[in-house]
């Protein structure tokens, strides 16, 4: 079982991968609470599945299967998983919680 | 085959493709020279140029603006070498020139969704293929997320950002498309607010009147 907090670290890691390939100008400031996407975010769609990407990698390393943060489980959310880190770090805990894992 | 008309409009819930013109040459030129289109060839030297580029372009492709439902123009992307005997055709010139303008918003998603839609159910097409740069991860890790696979690689084919790089070449099929690809470009777009409905295409007879 992944502690909250070890979900949010990969979250916000997630995040600064996609630091990487930004150019200096277009960093983002990385916070549990940053808007990722939706209203008032600080990704675009292209940025947003980077994040998804490596979230996704790690978890199945960390876990040892996959988990799909787009699947059908995933979009049938009333609010949005990836408004910030750590709405994405709740929807992932709640998962593996009610998964028994 | 029958000229395939080259003035459609694709309407999405956040974006519409709606066909480049000549008088989108100021626009589209500064968008090619930005840092954002460093992975894409400079195009043409001068806005006179591009308009006249954008004035000759092949009437057998399709190149499209991608606008904001509001009207703001955000990016181009294009449907090139559609070959309706051996059914493929090639995405390219994809490139969002405003990204302030679409940040939360699916734009560059819903534009490919649109375009696959195009090019998988109007046109019935099995397959579509595109090449990016080799250095160019970001759209690479997103192309194969959204159901690209690569196929194969052109070594040392770009010369860019002032060294050689490779040609990543991705292809899709229409099933692909289906089973793999529109479901997770329709979770994306719905993940940015309203359910987003499948979007229009004109019916295949509307093509080729």
């Amino acid at each position: 079982m992944l502690s909250d907090d070890r979900i949010l670290q990969l979250a916000l890691a997630a995040v600064e991968n996609l630091n990487q390939e930004l150019d200096a100008g277009q960093k983002l400031e990385v916070s549990p609470d940053m808007p990722l996407f939706g209203a008032n975010a600080v990704l675009d769609s292209l940025q947003l599945v980077s994040v998804i990407v490596d979230v996704e990698t790690s978890l199945a390393e960390a876990l040892g299967f996959p988990l799909s943060l787009t699947d059908d489980h995933a979009i049938s959310q009333s609010d949005s998983l990836y408004r910030t880190p750590a709405s994405l770090t709740a929807y992932i805990s709640s998962r593996l919680q009610s998964a028994g894992k | 085959m029958q000229p395939l008309p080259s003035s459609i409009t694709l309407d999405g819930t956040f974006v519409r493709l709606r066909p480049l013109r000549p008088d989108d040459a100021e626009l589209t030129w500064s968008w090619r020279h930005s840092q954002r289109a460093r992975f894409l060839n400079r195009g043409a030297p001068t806005v006179a140029a591009q308009r006249e580029w954008i004035r000759t372009l092949p009437q057998s492709e399709f190149n499209f603006i991608i606008e904001r439902t509001d009207g703001r123009a955000v990016g181009m992307v294009s449907l090139l070498g559609i070959d309706l005997t051996n059914s493929h055709a090639e995405t390219g010139r994809f490139l969002i020139g405003e990204p302030e303008a679409v940040r939360g918003i699916p734009a560059a998603v819903e534009a490919m969704m649109l375009i696959y839609d195009f090019a998988f159910n109007a046109l019935q097409l099995v397959r579509v293929w595109g090449t990016i740069a080799g250095e160019n991860r970001l759209m690479l890790k997103w192309q194969l997320f959204l159901g690209m696979r690569e196929e194969g690689r052109l070594r040392c084919h770009y010369n860019l950002e002032g060294r050689l790089q490779d040609a990543v070449v991705l292809g899709m099929l229409a099933e692909e498309y289906r089973n793999c690809a529109l479901p997770r470009m329709q979770s994306l777009v719905q993940a940015a607010g309203p359910a987003a409905s499948a979007p229009a295409v004109p019916p295949k007879e509307q093509l080729n009147s």
